[in-house]
């Protein structure tokens, strides 16, 4: 027998693999992916307090192992999701780490509490790292900023927290750092990559928004990276994510510290890898004879 | 496991004309799942290169089932190079189909443009035992890139051709062909080609107070409504192509 569960604060979760919020819609578009309920939790898609129409078209283009994307978290906004979301997502029987976004602390703050107060929810993760919102600086690339939110929310809400990271910045550790002092339960990194891509016909941005941000295995070598950064400096869960395609990935993150790992955009490209990396993950552990997942997490030999 | 995703048996991959290639998967389970107006979202290599899947029209679902396609691009061309007996992975059939005409609908013109003809045929087999009229308006680039109407005339279509360079047909657009219609029944329309197309058919069907549906086209990375990157302008709001369309109410788009 394998024991694959692990912790973020006080919640515990059957197995490490989890699915990127934004990639999964809020579960609807699978409904008959009843295998979902094998994961170890599920992150629907980032809402924030009001409905979002997203950004203009086109949003997505496809880039040598990747893609750039600038939706821009189109929703219909937290009322909506409570009232007709959040059901269906219960349904799955698994946790649920409700993603939330907003332009100000104080939307985060209605978001969490309204969050908080629902028994079905497991855990919050405060996306701090959209780059397509138009924001001239994300929380996520200011240490004092994540810190001061984060602690805002820590201080109002008793349900787990995770603070989810950009990449965009010159050293992702000291942001975890402030995100771990300040209360956070667990970090989420990496969001994606700010990129763009140019119609050489027409010489203009591809992408509506102009810029976008990058995700798929062109970025799991960075995404690793800063995996390895963040774990030496802090303590708290890591719930990793970045190009992972294969159980191979997501063992990479693993050994290199990461709790959890998050499946985005390899589910675009085959809506199993989810299940199929959580399966390859226990055939790996079979393998080397490992009974614990304790025995993988962060067994990186320097 | 997620039922919609499944490896198929390639039993023909063959030239139809110009850069035109018809695909026929063995699919005995698909074929009567099918919807005209339905796409298939493969994966042309199981490899990074193209990343993500292509989603194309369905246009037969009877024996096997059979998607047009157009070479455009890297992931066209590899599809083509696939041979008979080689799998592939497919997501499908997805995508909101197109629904019957109206019930006082007398005749149906179908306008189709290049590679957008794929989704008509399915929908003629539909169609042909409704007995309503049937014209389909087609236009392509040139005589070598005009796919074979036999299925199309078999499903008793009068079928009209323009080409660009009037190598055969009409010189022009499709929309050359336009005056082809007889409004002395009541008359629906069903369009897919390129969006200037599509507007320009949008165009006439508002100035003759005509109805329709229109088949889009977008590039998509989930093809099941939950990225929402391949979303369009539509009269309610941004729409997705892969899940709420690929067909629209032709007034409801706004190009």
């Amino acid at each position: 027998m394998i024991n694959l569960a692990v912790k973020i604060g006080n919640i515990q979760f059957k197995n490490p693999v989890t699915i990127a919020s934004g990639t999964f819609g809020y579960v609807k578009p699978y409904t008959k992916a009843s295998d979902l309920k094998k994961l170890g939790a599920f992150v629907p898609k980032t809402i924030t307090l009001k409905k979002r129409v997203g950004n203009p078209l086109p949003r997505i283009v496809e880039t040598a192992s990747g893609m750039i994307n600038a939706i821009g978290i189109e929703n219909e906004g937290l009322d909506y999701f409570l009232q007709n979301k959040l059901s269906s997502l219960e349904s799955l029987g698994i946790p649920l780490i409700v993603s939330i976004s907003a332009s100000s602390n104080d939307e985060f703050m209605i978001l969490a509490k309204a969050l908080d107060a629902k028994a079905s929810v497991s855990a919050i993760e405060l996306n701090l790292s959209c780059p397509n919102l138009a924001n001239k600086k994300l929380i996520a690339q200011d240490a004092a900023a994540t810190a001061e939110l984060v602690r805002q929310i820590r201080g109002a809400v008793t349900k787990p927290l995770i603070a989810k990271l950009s990449p965009n910045v010159t050293d992702i550790s000291e942001i975890a750092l402030a995100a771990q002092d300040a209360g956070a339960d667990a970090v989420s990194l990496v969001n994606t990559f700010m990129a763009m891509a140019v119609d050489i016909q027409r010489r203009k941005p591809v992408l509506g928004n102009i810029t976008g941000g990058l995700s798929g295995p062109a970025i799991k070598p960075i995404a690793l990276k800063m995996v390895y950064d963040v774990k030496r400096r802090v303590q708290i869960p890591i719930l990793a994510m970045g190009g992972i395609m294969s159980a191979e990935d997501a063992l990479e993150f693993l050994i290199t510290g990461a709790t959890m790992v998050a499946i985005g955009t390899a589910s675009f490209i085959n809506p199993k890898a989810p299940l199929e990396i959580l399966e390859g993950i226990k055939k790996y552990m079979k393998a080397h004879k490992m009974s614990d997942i304790h025995k993988l997490i962060g067994s990186l030999k320097i | 496991m997620i039922d919609f995703q499944q490896k198929y048996t390639i039993v023909a991959n063959k030239k139809v004309a110009g850069t035109l290639y018809q695909l026929s998967l063995d699919a005995p389970t698909l074929v009567r799942k099918v919807l005209p107006g339905q796409f298939m979202h493969i994966r042309v290599n199981d490899g990074l290169k193209p990343f993500l899947r292509r989603p194309f029209s369905i246009y037969r679902a009877l024996k096997t089932v059979d998607i047009l396609y157009d070479i455009v691009g890297a992931g066209t061309r590899m599809l083509s190079e696939k041979k008979k007996g080689e799998r592939v992975d497919c997501l499908g059939p997805l995508g909101t189909p197109f629904t019957l005409p109206p019930k006082n609908v007398k005749q149906v013109v179908l306008i189709a443009g290049g590679v957008g003809v794929a989704p008509f045929l399915a929908l003629t087999d539909i169609l042909k035992k409704k007995n309503y009229k049937l014209i389909l308006l087609y236009g392509a680039r040139s005589k070598a890139q005009i796919f074979p109407m036999k299925d199309f005339k078999e499903n008793g279509c009068q079928v009209h051709v323009a080409t660009d360079d009037g190598s055969i047909g009409a010189k022009g657009w499709v929309s050359v062909l336009f005056p082809k219609i007889k409004r002395d029944m009541s008359t629906y329309l069903y369009t897919c080609g390129p969006r200037p197309m599509l507007a320009c058919v949008q165009a006439f069907a508002k100035e003759k107070h005509l109805e329709g549906q229109a088949s889009l086209e977008e590039v998509m990375a989930c093809g099941v409504g939950a990225c929402l990157g391949c979303s369009t302008k539509t009269t309610h709001g941004y729409k997705t192509v892969c899940h709420d369309g690929p067909v629209f109410d032709l007034s409801d788009i706004i190009f």
